[in-house]
């Protein structure tokens, strides 16, 4: 009984802490594969073929051959409709086209053009091509997907936005108007402020304003002082110095 | 060829506008005709291969003729590991190679010799032998017998094959697809995975597997790890694996190691 309850206190005799039995017996057998020590299968998975990084796909960047090709004449003659586009419209207006049919476009254009505004397709590698080397570089952005350029000499807002509110597929991105790129909300501003001659008139109704207050303060001293000396020549008459006997 | 074939066309048209015969269905049929030509590849040259004079597989004997047949251990090491000799091509252009290590009976050559030899055209073909016949002593107790009483007698000999042997060699003035069918036919019946090879197809292999070696990214190679004795390692490794650096187990190749 003692002894039972004891062992736990005991130092243990004949045991060996973890030893791994081997078998050194039957090497001979050829025809399975002798299962791995854990350990070489440690060493095994850790010493694991690892193939260099893939290069990138081919057709991922565009190469210097695809570059040359680009230029062929039908891009350079869009090119140079480009520039003089750019050259020449002081409105430049990008839209997008969601999947517009044949007969709303239609439509559109026609509504545009009895304002004077054209609608215009470019193809999007060309035009980004063409805006990359142009100084109206920060458009490129707008030039993602199915789009449209809306474009007219003068800078008729208004009307463009009048006429894109009426047909639903066209979204507008963003404009260039007189070299300056303006956004969607920017646009709409720009629709609400009015004409250059209005405020040209405004200003001109406003100096003129300044020049007659100017004159008549200049001339309302003289008036004031020529009043004041006429009570005075009324006072020093003898009437009232006969009303003041009296 | 198909420039002459164009210009004769066009020498056909010119001949038809100079008697003023030019009208329009004449003139599409012409261009049809040319569309419809077709540039056939150009069979492989045969011109440099020469065919033995005897092009069949030999008979190879099924006992080796010995003064003093002596009785042998197993020597497991002559199946593990790579092949040392006959692991390139001499004369042929295909072969049978060994994904594997083995022992070749001589019913398995026996086999081999009758299927090549009659299915291959002698003609144009010819095969070669890239093993020796069976050397290696087999002993076997007889039936009923009790055990002890020392080793048995011989009873017959193999051939060891290691990984990356070729067995059988084919060439001349064939293609790969007129004699692949009777190989894998073949190398099918092998006691160890076998495969058919081409040249081409074999040197791209040990090309892959030398690339392998050169791009592999891991910092950690076993070769290094078992020479150097890492954490003790080597307790659980054989000395085999300092040789074969991990790539075998016994006679197993073990595929896409480095």
């Amino acid at each position: 009984m003692a002894a039972t309850l004891c062992v736990k206190y005991l130092p243990k005799q004949g045991w060996l802490p973890l030893t791994q039995s081997v078998r050194h017996g039957s090497k001979a057998v050829t025809r399975h594969r002798k299962p791995m020590h854990i350990h070489k299968q440690k060493l095994m998975a850790v010493t694991k073929y690892i193939p260099p990084p893939k290069a990138a796909p081919p057709g991922a960047y565009i190469t210097a051959t695809n570059r040359v090709q680009e230029e062929n004449s039908l891009v350079i003659l869009i090119k140079k409709d480009l520039e003089k586009l750019f050259q020449n419209c002081r409105m430049l207006a990008v839209v997008q086209n969601n999947a517009s049919n044949a007969e709303d476009m239609r439509l559109l254009k026609h509504r545009l053009y009895k304002h004077g505004i054209y609608v215009r397709f470019f193809p999007n590698k060309v035009v980004q091509s063409f805006l990359s080397d142009s100084i109206y570089c920060n458009m490129a952005p707008l030039f993602i997907g199915p789009t449209a350029v809306v474009v007219s000499k003068e800078p008729k807002v208004k009307e463009m936005l009048m006429t894109l509110k009426s047909s639903p597929q066209m979204t507008l991105l963003g404009a260039c108007i007189d070299n300056t790129l303006l956004s969607v909300q920017g646009v709409v501003h720009y629709s609400k402020l009015p004409s250059v001659a209005v405020v040209q008139g405004e200003f001109v109704s406003g100096l003129v304003m300044l020049t007659s207050n100017t004159a008549s303060m200049l001339q309302r001293n003289p008036t004031h002082l020529s009043a004041l000396l006429q009570q005075y020549i009324k006072q020093q008459s003898p009437e009232s110095v006969v009303e003041k006997a009296t | 060829m198909i420039s002459l074939i164009k210009t004769a066309v066009g020498g056909l048209t010119g001949i038809c506008r100079a008697h003023g015969h030019l009208n329009g269905p004449l003139n599409s049929h012409m261009k049809v005709l040319a569309a419809g030509l077709k540039t056939y590849e150009i069979p492989p040259d045969y011109s440099d291969v020469v065919l033995p004079d005897k092009p069949k597989l030999k008979f190879m004997n099924k006992v080796p003729n010995l003064k003093k047949a002596k009785k042998e251990m197993k020597k497991l090491r002559d199946i593990q590991g790579p092949a040392r000799a006959a692991n390139f091509f001499t004369t042929g252009q295909y072969a049978i190679v060994a994904m594997g290590g083995g022992y070749l009976h001589w019913g398995h050559l026996e086999m081999m010799r009758l299927t090549i030899n009659r299915k291959m055209d002698s003609r144009t073909t010819f095969a070669r032998w890239r093993i020796n016949s069976p050397y290696k002593p087999i002993t076997r107790k007889g039936l009923g017998q009790r055990m002890g009483g020392g080793k048995g007698a011989i009873d017959h000999y193999v051939t060891p094959v290691r990984y990356g042997r070729l067995i059988v060699e084919l060439g001349g003035k064939v293609e790969l697809g007129e004699v692949e069918q009777i190989l894998t036919e073949v190398a099918k019946k092998l006691p160890f995975p076998a495969k058919v090879m081409s040249r081409e197809s074999l040197e791209a292999l040990q090309k892959k597997q030398a690339d392998m070696e050169q791009n592999n990214q891991n910092p950690w190679t076993f070769k290094q790890i078992a020479q150097g004795n890492m954490l003790g390692i080597r307790k659980v490794l054989s000395p085999f694996d300092l040789h074969s650096h991990g790539c075998f187990t016994g006679k197993f190749h073990i595929p896409g190691r480095v």
